[in-house]
């Protein structure tokens, strides 16, 4: 365990030092940030689900043992405090039950729905995927983890991450094509 | 060498297999259209994250505000502190008292004053864990009652808790005596057992009867009740000696036997059963859990 590791920062905070949880955010704000905006969809949610998760990181770091990684035990945390608190909420529907099957109809409810998931066609395609499959695309591809980290934060095999990122882009490349080709 | 593209797309490849995958693309337009697609999937968060500050401070009043409602709640623990705080509401005139009649028996015992150590263990200790009890129920005037009806914890299992404390102080201090008198060996105390037998029963019925009054009428009217059938029990085996089928009735139920001891356990689930029930006045601060 080096001296200025995560592992380090996760037993002060144990100990109650605040700095220390404040070092911890700060090295990792982006990447849980971005997974839970990607999780939750709006920035309001995603905040409240970002304090959840370090208010929980506060209270129990006591528990980490040490046997994972800090980081997938902290991507473990927050994705915890996002399954809580989103379980209630009705998963985000899909404007367009599917794209492939539709003509374009100039400004039909999918150009809303694009615009409302950030205003890129790929970002509305991933919002459309099963809830795996967008934690796995938002721990790789916005958390930046490996995929050996992705795989113990979900706890799954690697080659199921591997699978889930497959079927993930071959549904987005469906919904860029189907986009692309009207025009 | 196609695992490592989705990590490439990510930025998250160790250096080694980057500069693998670095060195491979140029040859290879498969692996290069198979990362673009990658590529495209690898949309950048942009929203700047809540600054670290302004979240720690946050995280850190929610800590200090809310509960922790994370852990389950450990029992013994909270048992535990239910005891001491149940404790300190006990007025200390009550322990300090009983202690002082029992203390005033055992003298009575071992100066042979007046009869046997059985007989005065048996007169004496009934009545004090009976008094006891009787002051141990009051929702009308009890200083913590505005605090009790707003709590969680439930009037019965505090009324538990509380009865819990009394009872077991007297029985202590009432085996305290009996040890004391046995190993004296002052007149009347043929053995531990037998002294203890002769408070044991009556204390226990006693009590619950005590109990069950005071839980219906109040504290006052409990210990009225008990010290006037106590008077009786004492008055017909003690001093007005009569044969007769009423006085050996009055004598056997004060005994230390099965049925009893039965009757007492009855008496104190009932007691519950009542204390359970809303106040009559529904004194409750808030809605009932």
């Amino acid at each position: 365990m080096e001296p200025g590791g995560d592992e380090a920062l996760l037993r002060s905070v144990a100990a109650g030092d605040a700095v220390a949880l404040s070092r911890l955010y700060e090295r990792h704000a982006r990447g849980l940030f971005g997974y839970l905006h990607r999780l939750a969809g709006d920035r309001m949610t995603a905040e409240e689900i970002l304090q959840d998760t370090m208010l929980a990181v506060w209270r129990s770091a006591g528990a980490f043992e040490g046997r994972a990684k800090a980081t997938t035990w902290l991507f473990g945390v927050a994705r915890r405090q996002a399954h809580n608190r989103l379980r209630g909420r009705s998963a985000p529907e899909p404007a367009v039950p599917d794209l492939a099957e539709r003509p374009d109809q100039g400004a039909g409810p999918e150009e809303l729905a694009i615009a409302a998931a950030g205003g890129t066609p790929v970002a509305a395609a991933i919002d459309r995927l099963p809830e795996h499959h967008r934690d796995v695309i938002a721990l790789v591809f916005v958390a930046g983890l490996p995929l050996a980290d992705v795989a113990e934060v979900l706890a799954i095999p690697v080659g199921t991450v591997k699978s889930r990122l497959h079927h993930a882009r071959a549904a987005v490349a469906a919904a860029l094509t189907a986009q692309e080709v009207p025009e | 060498m196609k695992d490592l593209l989705p990590g490439y797309a990510a930025g998250s490849l160790p250096e080694a297999d980057r500069q693998r995958v670095h060195a491979h693309l140029p040859g290879c337009p498969r692996c290069r259209a198979e990362l673009a697609t990658w590529q495209a999937l690898a949309v950048p968060d942009t929203a700047p994250p809540p600054d670290p500050a302004a979240l720690v401070r946050a995280v850190l009043t929610r800590s200090a505000l809310a509960p922790q409602a994370t852990s389950p709640p450990r029992r013994l623990r909270h048992l535990a502190g239910l005891m001491i705080a149940e404790a300190r509401l006990i007025r200390i005139a009550v322990p300090i008292a009983s202690a002082l009649v029992m203390a005033l028996g055992v003298a009575l015992g071992l100066a042979q004053a007046t009869a046997g150590a059985d007989l005065v263990l048996a007169l004496v200790a009934p009545i004090v864990a009976a008094a006891g009890i009787a002051g141990t129920y009051r929702f009308g005037h009890d200083p913590a009652g505005e605090v009790v009806a707003a709590t969680p914890t439930s009037g019965r299992l505090l009324l538990l808790v509380r009865i819990a404390l009394v009872f077991g102080y007297d029985l202590v201090l009432a085996l305290t005596a009996s040890v004391i008198l046995a190993a004296a060996g002052a007149v009347g105390a043929a053995s531990l057992l037998t002294l203890v037998t002769a408070w044991l029963g009556p204390m226990a019925l006693l009590s619950s009867v005590s109990l069950l009054i005071a839980v219906r009428f109040g504290p006052d009217i409990a210990l009225g009740a008990a010290v006037t059938m106590w008077a009786v029990r004492v008055l017909i085996g003690g001093v007005l000696v009569r044969d007769g089928w009423a006085a050996r009735l009055v004598v056997d139920a004060w005994t230390t036997n099965a049925p009893v001891l039965t009757i007492s356990a009855a008496l104190t689930i009932a007691a519950f059963v009542v204390a359970g029930r809303e106040p009559p006045d529904g004194r409750h601060a808030t809605h009932r859990m």
